[in-house]
């Protein structure tokens, strides 16, 4: 009871102290004016050591991805850990996952923007940049996946002299659009979002080169108000247009699944829980990257905690519909009374696949219960951590579905194990590096955090005729001296 | 003024388009371009793309079925039985088709070797004739000539006696006609009892078969007769016989009797003596004592006593391969003489002579002495590897060494060839003349069905180009080995008559009998003396003694019982493993007096707790690249015992003891679970239920289980997969699809049904298979990944389950918990199942598929295009009969590592068949190059097809008869009616597949 009471609003009548609670309209009391704002944001766009390191890093991670893939391509698949009837394995469980965490982005972006839920202005920059790289990412899976990856294009509809169409009743060609058109959308999406921003470092730019190029980046923005009107409406429209993509996209994802016979693949929930999961691990890479990049471009004054406390919000929120999914294919399992179905999951949970379901649940569904405390959700680096479980716990949700559902199947004398090899491995070592490695990249060339839309919610300062009074700092009480609410 | 240019804008521009053009043109082959020459001047009966057949006779075992070989523009492609043959019947085992396989081995001797300062080298025949005359020459003159010594593999027909003649020409003594796998015992015997090496089994006309030991469908007597016999029997529902096996291993004759009393080893004779005394009315006291020896409950042995008294005819088969084999032999053969049973069911008149004139082991132990002495000039060894397939007691390598000049007719480098010091390779069977009398009265012939592969000599050619040079034996000779041939068989217008059929009528002049058996001092007692389990080493069923372990199809081809390939496996009951804390995987040395042998653990339940089983056949040192370190040789543990009686060689004739090694690999097996967790995939009803007309069984009395109605006969052809205009249900082009189409197609509906109750699970349906359709091996250490599962690397894609058997058999246990946790009963049924893709009318394969590779052919087949496929394995996902199978690897491809047809492999490849790339699936087609060159065939012939005109490669290869295909939508294929057998069933109808293959219930006695 004491640390809840050290929570509560205390305060004058003259100066009401506003409860530290994390709610749709997030301000940033410590963010004074627009100068401020874009000092503060590029300033962060300067190259430092530790960025070099890191790029380094990410690129030697590519290039082990890249050297494995090579090697796959010239051996052959075999090279990779499929053991038949395991024919999908690591890279679809990494598709799922890497077309999973793009969804946050875009829920960040777009409905949380519908919904004027403003503590999405901090963070949104990032969460859709992530989401663009995500799906470049996600992208390269089914290539690296599939037998004749240069016959890749044969899954797409193009006119051809033989009349051959792909197969439109194949979810793998469901899924070429749904991808296709995710990408596209989302990388308009980020693009639109950041042609104010881009015209603001295009103003700062003393390099000629630089300038010109952002001068062609920023088609010759010039901050009147006919193109902020259009920009306005633009952005509300590609948000309102991405908006069904974020349910769609992995719904159809989840068809891949739901749509074969596979026990345990073979259900109606697929969709809403593949959605559901999307969400959250998006939200646990969102927490992994933006916490970093808090501290490291001292940027705590923008992403509060209170930023952080609503997204943890929405992360608990997504666990526990996560989790409950779980239950209800549990229950299914054995409310349905298909035998098959049943020994699949008692098999996956208390059988062959025990320790893999078991980090899926705890991962997804226990740990994420500490987000209940309000200690924890402003805790950094609990979300931090938490966000890394959340992250590992996504990818075998993924795992579960996918080998231990074919690797147990309706025929016994094909069950089977599976293990990866270092190829499996080298390749998912070498999607983090390439995410990584754009991620990087963004976060050196454009603003990390949206100057224009951060402008928004900071008070413009006004011509005034005496001096106003300064705001108290004290309008939210630290949690902790020196941070900010 | 410039002057006026030469080449005009027009002329400039078609230039620049040709070019252009061409360029493309050229770049658009990645490959290099190869060109067709047809013949100049063609050979007779020889048309490019249509296949010769060659009726010839096998010789992968002593058998001698009749072979119809395919060959295609001069080479053979593929191994058929011939059905007008009296042995096989049109079937074919596993081991003969895989002959082909030793035809083009890749290490096959490319001509003659000499061994100069410890290395083979390549010489010409000339030399190699001229240096052998030679050593002759000086045997001759020195007087050492009657001391060599010729070990010849036994075979039938008139080569032994040729060879015999050589032999004495030239003072030397008659050969050794020498096979390890040959069942002497039972021989011996039978010869003592009926004065007939192997009498009819006639299965058929029994009530009751019992098999002592005797493994009748896998490899024992004559493989093919007994199984199609059997399954004739097997057959006849409630006229069947029960079938009911005794021996401390259930084979799979015994996992396809009806019960199994699990003798232990070495109490055979005293459980037969106390039998024969029951059934002679004797009383049942011996029975009593005989339980206690053979350590099983009295109740099961006095239910046989009865059941033999009652149940009349009866057929009693003994096999067994212990030291006391021909006493106990002996008594089977008087239990069915006392039984009425000889010349009902044991027809000692119309046996086989296959076994006729092979020597008993004594004879090759005597030989081995005789090398031994280290007085031997000169060795000779032809088709046999002693050095491998003998027991390590006998220490063969050791004597034989000991000769001062040894030759080597084998075409393969082998354990035996290793130590000789000229190698004069010999044909194959499909490149030379031969002969065989499987039955009195009947001549199977063997002749060439090709130009030799490499440059080999028929040995019987180099024994008369021998005898030309020796002036004493010149006039004596025939000018070949064909003539010889010819002259036995009543001339050269005789021969050339019977050859398009194989077969003639007359006697080959009788087999040179085989030599006295030399009693042998008996070591027994002694011998018996380490370890606490008996070990039981017995032939594996593909690769025999050990001669089929560098064909890749055998060494890939699953054992029918254990499953395992690529691999030598210790055989434990869970029990036993349980007491020594030995899990599946683990490994574990069994020690005997002679050596110690460390493998993986395998857990079989169809075993005695006390007995120790290791297949023989792997563990060679010297044998090719497919054989050579793959697994243990377990003939080393062996003492050398034989049978006093017959000369036989026991293999069950010591004692082991057994200990955990701390290595652990995953077991190269094709095994998932062994059992069916009630899923009705291998269903069966018993004869009993059938006689009252219930043809249910378990799995419809299953609760909870979506009960789809059988539907009967087939649902028609779908067209809904059809593209675009053809597919639109309003469109009246439905193309192939609609059933008016002057093809005819969508009238047609290809099916398949497999009688459960035929099929014993020999699995040469499999290497059929693998024939017809260029399917790769994946199991050698360079195909696969690197990560060793038993340390040798051999199987370790078939450890992740990526053999590409198209079709596979399934063995299920039919026990209620994993094969692990079984205490030991041996009362267990086993049903096996081959699963091969079910060709559903609904798909769920053909919707998956992004690119239409796989699609839904108007006659019903359910179509995968390789060249379409871009490899996402969706289909295979989809599929819940898991049939799909993916090349991971480029398995056809001449430049990789992974290639499966190393030259000449290469040139067995059926060439109606795609060999498939890197990258895409395949599956069963349902030999679709079989059904359209029958229709191609039919419309030049202007003709419709004949019902039952054609059958497929499994279908065809089937000892059992259990496959039959055909056209279901037409009731004048036989296909047909069996679809709508009492005891058809769909595996898995509840998913609405409605599948092409329909499974007739297996029968239970």
């Amino acid at each position: 009871m004491a640390t809840i009471q050290r929570h509560e609003p205390t305060g004058t009548d003259d100066q009401p102290r506003r409860p530290n609670i994390a709610w749709a309209g997030v301000q940033l009391p410590a963010v004074k004016d627009y100068e401020q704002v874009d000092r503060d944001i590029m300033a962060t766009l300067r190259p430092t050591k530790a960025w070099f390191i890191l790029l380094a890093t990410a690129i030697a991670c590519l290039g082990i991805g890249a050297a494995c893939w090579t090697y796959q391509i010239h051996e052959g698949l075999g090279v990779a850990g499929y053991a038949p009837p395991v024919m999908w394995a690591v890279y679809i469980v990494t598709f799922v996952f890497w077309i999973g965490i793009g969804h946050a982005g875009t829920l960040i972006s777009a409905i949380l923007f519908l919904f004027r839920a403003g503590f999405r202005t901090t963070i949104y920059r990032c969460a859709e940049a992530m989401t663009v790289f995500a799906v470049m990412t996600a992208a390269l899976f089914p290539i690296i996946h599939i037998g004749r990856p240069w016959k890749f294009f044969w899954l797409i509809p193009y006119p051809n002299w033989r009349l051959l169409w792909p197969n439109f009743k194949s979810p793998l060609v469901w899924d070429v659009f749904a991808i296709s058109t995710y990408l596209t959308i989302s990388t308009t999406f980020l693009f639109i979002g950041l042609i104010p921003d881009i015209a603001a470092l295009r103003d700062a730019e003393k390099n000629p080169t630089r300038k010109a190029i952002l001068s062609a980046l920023s088609f010759g923005w010039r901050n009147s108000e006919a193109e902020w009107r259009h920009f306005a409406r633009a952005y509300l429209f590609l948000a309102a247009f991405s908006t069904p993509l974020v349910l769609s996209v992995h719904s159809v994802v989840s068809f891949d699944f739901a749509m074969a016979l596979v026990p345990g693949w073979h259900t109606t929930i697929f969709a809403p829980y593949f959605v559901a999961g999307a969400i959250f691990s998006g939200m646990g890479m969102v927490f992994t990257i933006i916490v970093p990049i808090r501290k490291l471009f001292k940027l705590e004054h923008y992403v509060t905690l209170n930023v952080l406390d609503a997204g943890a919000k929405l992360c608990l929120f997504t666990s526990l519909v996560v989790g409950c999914a779980y239950m209800v294919e549990f229950f299914i399992a054995w409310y349905g009374g298909v035998a098959v179905e049943q020994d699949y999951f008692w098999n996956r949970v208390f059988g062959q696949w025990w320790w893999a379901a078991w980090i899926m649940l705890t991962c997804n569904m226990i740990l994420p219960l500490s987000l209940f405390s309000q200690q924890l959700r402003r805790n950094p680096a609990w979300l931090w951590i938490l966000s890394i479980f959340i992250n590992l716990g996504m990818w075998f949700e993924r795992f579960v579905i996918i080998v231990p559902g074919l690797s147990h199947e309706f025929e016994p004398w094909q069950w089977t194990s599976y293990s990866p090899t270092f190829v499996d491995m080298g390749i998912l070592l070498g999607s983090f590096g390439w995410f990584f490695m754009w991620f990087l990249l963004f976060i050196k060339q454009l603003p990390v955090i949206a100057i224009s839309e951060v402008k928004e919610i900071v008070p413009p300062r006004l011509k005034r005729a005496h001096a106003h009074p300064p705001e108290p700092d004290g309008a939210y009480e630290p949690d902790t001296p020196g941070t900010y609410a | 003024m410039p002057a006026p240019s030469t080449v005009r804008r027009r002329d400039f521009l078609k230039v620049l388009g040709a070019t252009g053009a061409a360029t493309t043109l050229v770049g658009c082959y990645s490959d290099k371009i190869e060109k067709l020459i047809p013949y100049v001047n063609s050979p007779d009966n020889t048309v490019p793309g249509v296949s010769n057949y060659y009726a010839s006779t096998c010789r992968e075992c002593a058998a001698g079925c009749g072979l119809l070989v395919e060959t295609r523009d001069g080479r053979a492609i593929k191994a058929e039985g011939n059905p007008d043959h009296p042995v096989n019947r049109g079937a074919l085992c596993a081991r003969g088709q895989s002959a082909l396989q030793g035809l083009y081995n890749p290490d096959r001797f490319r001509g003659p070797m000499v061994r100069e300062s410890g290395k083979l080298v390549a010489i010409t025949w000339e030399r190699a004739l001229e240096l052998l005359a030679q050593k002759i020459g000086e045997a001759k003159s020195k007087g050492q000539s009657a001391g060599a010594v010729f070990i010849n593999q036994h075979e039938q027909g008139s080569f032994g006696a040729f060879l015999d003649q050589w032999l004495a020409g030239f003072g030397m003594p008659a050969h050794v006609s020498y096979d390890a796998e040959s069942p002497l015992s039972t021989i011996a015997a039978n010869r003592a009892s009926f004065g007939a090496a192997w009498p009819k089994l006639d299965f058929q006309a029994a009530k009751l078969v019992v098999s002592f030991g005797a493994d009748f469908l896998d490899g024992w007597g004559l493989p093919v007769t007994h199984q199609i016999d059997f399954a004739d029997a097997r057959a006849q529902y409630d006229a069947a016989p029960r079938a009911i096996y005794v021996g401390a291993r259930r084979s799979l004759t015994g996992l396809n009797s009806d019960s199994w009393i699990p003798a232990r080893p070495g109490s055979e004779r005293v459980l037969a003596q106390a039998l024969l005394d029951a059934v002679t009315g004797k009383g049942d006291d011996a029975l009593k004592a005989a339980a206690e020896t053979a350590g099983v409950p009295f109740a099961s042995l006095q239910s046989l006593a009865n059941e033999l008294r009652t149940v009349k005819p009866s057929l009693l088969v003994a096999g067994g391969h212990g030291d006391e084999g021909t006493a106990t032999a002996t008594i089977i053969n008087a239990i069915n003489t006392a039984l009425g049973n000889v010349g009902v069911t044991v027809k000692p008149a119309e046996g086989s002579r296959a076994y006729d004139a092979v020597a008993p082991h004594s004879v090759l132990r005597e030989a081995t002495d005789h090398l031994a002495g280290g007085t031997v000039a000169l060795a000779f060894v032809r088709g046999a590897n002693p050095a491998f397939s003998t027991p390590g007691g006998l220490k063969f390598s050791d004597a034989f060494q000991k000769a001062a000049f040894k030759v080597s007719f084998s075409s393969y480098p082998d354990e035996t060839t290793a130590l000789c010091d000229l190698i004069l390779p010999d044909h194959h069977a499909y490149e030379s003349w031969g002969d065989a009398e499987p039955f009195k009265g009947t001549i199977s012939l063997q002749q060439p069905v090709m130009d030799p592969v490499f440059n080999t000599r028929a040995t019987a050619d180099v024994l008369i180009a021998l005898a030309k040079r020796d002036p004493s034996m010149a006039a004596r000779v025939p000018a070949d080995y064909r003539t010889w041939i010819s002259a036995r068989v009543g001339g050269d217008a005789a021969l050339t008559a019977a050859l398009p059929k194989g077969l003639l009528a007359g006697t080959l002049a009788a087999a040179p009998a085989p030599r006295a058996v030399v009693a042998r001092t008996p070591t027994a007692a002694a011998e018996q003396g380490k370890g606490d389990y008996f070990l039981q080493v017995y032939h594996s069923a593909a690769l025999g003694d050990g001669r089929g372990a560098n064909k890749p199809w055998l060494q890939e081809l699953p054992d029918p019982v254990n499953k395992i390939a690529w691999q030598t496996v210790i055989e434990l009951h869970p029990e036993t493993a349980k007491k020594l804390d030995i899990e599946e995987g683990d490994h574990a040395t069994v020690e005997t007096r002679q050596g110690a042998l460390t493998a993986p653990v395998y857990l079989y339940i169809g075993l005695r707790p006390d007995t120790i089983a290791i297949a023989a056949g792997r563990g060679h040192t010297a044998y090719g690249r497919y054989a050579a370190g793959c697994g243990e040789n377990a003939m080393r543990l062996l003492p050398h015992a034989e049978d006093a009686r017959s000369g036989a060689i026991a293999l069950v004739s010591t004692k082991a003891s057994l200990r955990k090694s701390p290595l652990h690999s995953r077991l190269v097996t094709t095994e998932g679970s062994g059992r069916q967790h009630g899923r009705g995939i291998a269903r069966a009803v018993s004869a009993k239920q059938l006689a009252a007309g219930d043809t249910r069984d378990e799995h419809e009395k299953f609760v909870g289980q979506a009960k789809a109605e059988f539907l009967p006969g087939l649902r028609a052809p779908v067209a809904n997969d059809a593209q675009g205009e053809l597919g639109d249900p309003k469109s009246a082009q439905k193309g192939q699809y609609d059933p008016a189409h002057p093809s005819g197609a969508a009238k047609r509906r290809w099916a398949m049904t497999i009688d459960l109750a035929r099929c014993t699970g020999c699995s040469a349906c499999v290497t059929a298979c693998y024939s017809e359709n260029n399917i790769p091996t994946v199991g050698a250490p360079w195909q696969g990944p690197q990560f060793m599962p038993d340390r040798t690397g051999f199987g370790a894609n078939v450890t992740r389950g990526r053999e590409m058997a198209w079709i596979r058999l399934e063995r299920y246990f039919e026990i209620d918990r994993e094969p692990k946790d079984v205490e030991f009963n041996p009362d267990f049924e086993t049903r096996v199942i081959p699963m091969l893709c079910q060709h559903c009318g609904n798909a769920p394969c053909e919707s998956v598929c992004p690119v239409y590779a796989t699609y839904h052919a108007p006659d019903g087949l359910n179509v995968q295009v390789y060249n379409r496929c871009v490899g996402t394995r969706y289909c295979s996902n989809a599929c819940p009969y898991k049939v799909r199978y993916f090349n991971w690897f480029g398995y056809g491809e001449t430049n990789r590592a992974q290639y499966a047809f190393p030259e000449p492999l290469q040139w067995q490849l059926n060439p109606d068949v795609t060999v498939r790339g890197k990258g895409v699936m395949e599956k069963c087609t349902f030999c679709v190059q079989r059904i359209r060159e029958a229709e191609n065939r039919a419309v030049l012939e202007k003709r419709e097809l004949v019902p039952d005109e054609f059958t497929v490669a499994c279908a065809q290869a089937c000892p059992s008869r259990a496959i039959v295909f055909g056209d279901a939508a037409d009731e004048q294929w036989s296909v047909s009616k069996l679809v709508n057998d009492e005891r058809a069933y769909h595996v898995f109808e509840e998913l609405n597949t409605y599948t092409a293959v329909v499974y007739l219930k297996k029968v239970n006695h």
